[in-house]
């Protein structure tokens, strides 16, 4: 029998293990596809701790009489898989893509192969910390101690080395802590564990010196550009922003929606990417001209723009357009420390030291963060284009995007000098969504500003592909008005708003067969504007940070109307993001329910207290997932960054429910203590509902250091309190009849596997504080059955 | 009103029916052609593509024979295919419509900037004398060239190159199709258009184009205009 402190320390490392895992295939996810898929993750994880508690429910006697042997075995299987599950998700047979999710449908069943596959090791890691778990349950106490902080350390020791290593080494890496784990509490003389043991490392080591190489979707903007000839990536950097990749060509060019008046050569320019997604191209400010022929110019058509503050300004294509026009002092903004560093050293010479430039500061921040601590004033405000040339395929639908909602645009505008103007330019897209959205926001920006006038503030320019929208804090001039004007007939664009704009003026040179695009952004700007939100096949409503889904337009409602229109084959490629999510919903809750729930029929359900058992440990579940995954999704814009939400959150909460879970043993709860220890989760999450967004927004220039332990504190009280129902209502349970303990372990397991998605979807159409209101609600649903029955009040 | 559509529905899938029927047992050589008659009818024919010559090239081009063997199946289904390397197949309809557009004569002189499947090239030979086509990835145009070399395509001149410099040996074109379409219109292509000349570009995703960019360059003159090949209704249910 291993010593304590063994199965401690192993404990501990098996937890640190399983939630740099999670963030590792996040990671990875965000490279290969499009979308760092944490629900998915942590629902694949949930699903890996149910299967485990499951079969630790009728294997019980059998595994825990050779337990010894299962133990050490089981952390081995955790960490061999760990190792090589990504190998196997990029074999050509199960590798899915998402773009062809809905073009082939052999890639449903891939990506059901696929978190199948990613399933294993979490079911072998789930099952060693049940088995120890239920071995020494009367050390429950140190042994959570152990995970939690293990769970802790995890997340923070995933962030640290992602700095370190390449996304494909990752796993190898992390795997090495299940092996040791086993190896900690394996019998000397065992040589079957011995031979697993070898095996094992020797498939680390295999993972360590040949890790298996990311294949990205095909349609993914770095493979595309790495077609073309003499293509090569030249640097690549890794970091928990992401893998940033640099890519030169002869035929790579960038000009975004150039005039077809511009005669000469567009040069070839090398490119970054991050995760497989186009980051920009490198220009200097010596040769930014080309910029001059775009949309985007045209804040620069109205006369000098000596005080610019660029945001998101990724490889600085803004920024040295504004060198190139003269302005004297640039303020850029990019969270990607990375790529700040690489521009300021390796790439330097490729920009002609763009940001070493006397008029450029550049600032290494969240744009966000920066524009809520920035209090001076701005002539020009750029702000990234929006949407790709050809639409990107909804792939984006569930990014969380906080510089395009309305509570930005606000704090933008205050930002501004009186003659201060926001610039923001969208490719065009067909049914118009993009252009109608970024009105909309702007518009509601302003009414909550108090301008009645709005048209007099705004102007668009449209050219044969893209659209640039001004805003103004002042009414725009008779003189700009005019200069407006010209810019358009000397590029060949056409203003889409201008104050006193006549018809005929808005489509001289890009005519629009639908030419509903200029009414319904007429109609925006109108009182009316309430009519077309509803009566649009397509959301178009302003984006908010309760909801900063940008890019998600789908109504289900309006999916007959435009499968007519298009053929039910091309509508999900309308938004294949959020498609994606029904899909995953329904694979996991299948999935879920034959790996968790099914088997528990073997053992079969005796007992009377089944309405309490489904309503309590459904609400439970429920409740604890939409809570972790709505914190996951608020705390991207406090911290910048998915993977750095997802890894404090994921060990914030484990660690604080963790803690409750382990109190509530010592304190012995039972009947009331645990009706009051609902009410005061309940109450929390309504103070939580309601002021969680003023605290983050008041505290979120502080350093990155005391946000984090801010943070930490704000979901510490939650946390905690919901850590106690799970222990507390299986004791119970146990106590009046074990034979419904697996039962209770099943449904809790296969509810939090199916919430980890389903919050997603609410997040999505109804926003983060329903999340949280339905979290409440589930909650409350244990609240609504006979406790007497059971316990006795 | 609606039992009426209905039936009209029904009916036209009944004559559809017998069509593939009578097709399928009079060109047993064949067994696609009842498929491809099927797809014109109701795939372009119904959806508004009246010119004869096009409509003419879709019933004689072997759609299958461009697609991968994996979707042969489904090569005169109403939706792109993928061809690998990121590229498709454009939906039949969408060849058929981009075709029309052009207005081709058989004396024309067309550039296509993108060979992809090769389809698209083969469909244009149909019609026209000669056909320029220029594929950037070398496996992509390789494949095209066999594909029209074994199918008799012999007025399809094709060159594995970088499309954005245009073919100027053979400049002007009276209409140019960039099926490979980026961020910009190449400068070189809007010059290489002849005068009066279209350029065409279909904008959109792999798996969904909406929309179909035309350049008319009228001396110095160059507009645009964007066509939607879907039937134009509002996107609002309240209309």
């Amino acid at each position: 029998m291993p010593n304590a402190r063994s199965i401690l320390i192993s404990i501990g490392f098996l937890s640190a293990a399983i939630i740099a895992f999670q963030l590792a295939i996040m990671q990875i996810l965000s490279i290969v596809q499009w979308y760092h898929f944490a629900y998915m993750v942590i629902s694949v994880a949930l699903l890996g701790f149910g299967a485990a508690g499951t079969c630790l429910s009728i294997f019980r006697n059998r595994l825990l009489g050779r337990f010894e042997l299962f133990l050490p075995l089981s952390m081995i299987l955790c960490g061999a898989t760990m190792a090589v599950v990504i190998g196997i998700s990029q074999l050509s047979f199960v590798r899915f893509d998402s773009y062809l999710l809905f073009a082939d449908y052999s890639h449903v069943w891939r990506l059901l192969l696929t978190y199948l596959i990613f399933f294993i090791p979490f079911f072998f890691g789930a099952l060693a910390i049940g088995l120890v778990f239920v071995k020494f349950v009367g050390q429950i106490g140190k042994l959570y101690f152990a995970n939690l902080l293990g769970s802790g350390a995890g997340g923070a020791a995933a962030l640290a080395a992602m700095w370190l290593f390449s996304p494909q080494e990752l796993p190898a890496i992390i795997s090495i802590l299940p092996v040791i784990s086993g190896i900690m509490v394996m019998p000397r003389k065992s040589r079957s564990l011995l031979i697993a043991v070898a095996l094992s490392v020797a498939i680390i080591t295999l993972g360590i010196t040949h890790p298996p190489r990311l294949i990205l979707s095909e349609f993914k903007s770095l493979t595309k550009t790495l077609n073309l000839p003499e293509a090569k990536i030249t640097l690549a950097r890794s970091s928990p922003h992401g893998l940033l990749q640099l890519v030169s060509s002869p035929a790579l060019r960038f000009a975004p929606g150039l005039s077809l008046i511009y005669q000469n050569t567009v040069p070839a320019k090398k490119a970054l990417f991050n995760n497989g997604d186009w980051f920009g191209s490198l220009i200097s400010w010596k040769g930014a001209d080309l910029m001059d022929y775009t949309t985007s110019a045209l804040p620069f058509a109205l006369g000098d723009r000596s005080k610019v503050l660029v945001l998101d300004a990724g490889t600085g294509m803004d920024v040295a357009h504004a060198v190139g026009e003269g302005a004297k002092e640039i303020t850029a903004v990019e969270p990607n420390s990375v790529l700040i560093s690489i521009l300021l050293n390796e790439l330097a010479g490729e920009i002609d030291s763009l940001f070493t430039h006397p008029s450029v500061t550049i600032h290494n921040v969240a744009s966000r963060t920066h524009v809520l601590a920035d209090t001076s004033g701005y002539d020009l405000i750029l702000l990234p284009t929006v949407g790709a040339f050809g639409g990107t395929s909804g792939l984006y639908a569930l990014q969380e995007q906080y510089m395009l909602t309305r509570e930005a645009f606000v704090e933008l505008w205050q930002r501004l000098r009186e003659n201060g103007v926001i610039s923001i330019t969208c490719w065009l897209d067909y049914p118009v969504r993009n252009s109608l959205r970024i009105l909309a926001t702007l518009v509601e920006a302003l009414k909550e500003q108090g301008i009645e006038k709005r048209s007099d503030h705004i102007a668009a320019v449209r050219s044969w592909g893209t659209i640039t929208f001004l805003v103004k804090r002042s009414p725009l001039s008779m003189q700009e008005i005019q200069q407006i004007r010209s810019f358009c007939e000397q590029m060949l664009f056409d203003p889409a708003l201008l104050p006193g704009i006549e018809q005929e003026e808005r489509e001289q040179f890009n005519k629009l067969q639908d030419g509903r695009l200029l009414g319904y952004l007429d109609e925006i700007l109108s009182a009316e504007e309430m009519d077309l939100y509803s009566d649009y096949d397509f959301n178009i409503k302003p984006a908010t940070d309760e909801r900063p889904y940008f890019s998600q337009f789908i109504r289900w409602k309006s999916l007959p109307h435009l499968s007519g229109l298009f053929g039910s084959q091309s509508v999900p490629f309308f938004e294949i993001g959020y498609l994606i999510v029904a899909l995953t919903m329904v694979q996991i809750s299948l999935a879920a329910i034959v790996l968790i729930i099914l088997p528990l029929f073997r053992i079969g359900w005796k007992g009377g207290n089944k309405t309490w058992t489904v309503l309590y440990f459904t609400g439970i579940g429920l409740g604890y997932m939409f809570v972790e995954i709505v914190f996951i999704q608020r705390f991207i814009l406090y911290f910048g960054s998915p993977i750095y939400s997802a890894a404090a959150m994921i060990s914030s909460m484990l660690i604080c429910s963790g803690i409750g879970s382990y109190l509530s043993a010592k304190l012995a709860l039972v009947g009331k203590g645990l009706l009051a220890v609902l009410t005061v989760i309940i109450l929390l999450l309504v103070l939580y509902a309601t002021a969680l967004t003023p605290i983050l927004k008041a505290t979120i220039v502080w350093p990155f250091g005391a946000k984090l332990l801010f943070a930490f504190l704000i979901v510490a009280p939650l946390s905690f309190f919901m850590g106690f129902p799970f222990p507390v209502g299986i004791r119970m349970l146990a106590e009046k009849n074990e034979n419904e303990v697996p039962w209770a372990w099943g449904i809790n397991g296969c509810v939090s596997v199916i919430s980890a998605v389903l919050a997603m979807i609410v997040a999505v159409e109804l926003g983060f504080l329903w999340v949280m209101v339905f979290a409440a609600l589930a909650y409350g649903l244990p609240l609504g059955v006979n406790w007497r029955d059971l316990a006795g009040l | 009103m609606q039992a009426v559509a209905i039936a009209r529905v029904l009916m036209g899938n009944i004559i559809i029916s017998l069509i593939i029927l009578f097709c399928g047992s009079s060109h047993l050589d064949d067994p696609y052609e009842a498929l491809r008659e099927n797809m014109v009818l109701t795939q372009m024919a119904r959806r508004g593509i009246s010119d004869e010559a096009t409509l003419k090239a879709m019933r004689t081009v072997k759609r299958h024979l461009f697609v991968p063997q994996k979707y042969i199946g489904n090569a005169y289904d109403d939706g792109p295919l993928p061809i690998g390397y990121g590229q498709t197949i454009p939906q039949p309809f969408m060849v058929a419509y981009m075709t029309q557009i052009i207005e081709p004569e058989p004396n024309f002189k067309v550039l296509e900037i993108g060979s992809g499947s090769g389809y698209q090239a083969a469909v244009l030979a149909e019609i026209i004398d000669t056909v320029y086509t220029i594929e950037i990835i070398p496996e992509l145009g390789e494949r095209a060239a066999a594909r029209w070399e074994n199918l008799g395509y012999e007025n399809v001149e094709s060159k594995i190159a970088d499309g954005y410099y245009g073919w100027e040996e053979h400049a002007p074109f009276d209409a140019i199709m960039v099926t490979a379409a980026a961020e910009y219109i190449p400068p070189p292509l809007v010059a290489q258009l002849k005068d009066g000349g279209k350029m065409v570009i279909p904008v959109g995703s792999p798996f969904l184009t909406q929309v179909l960019m035309l350049v008319e360059k009228n001396g110095d003159k160059i507009t645009t205009r964007r066509l939607m090949p879907v039937r134009f209704v509002p996107f609002r249910r309240s209309n």
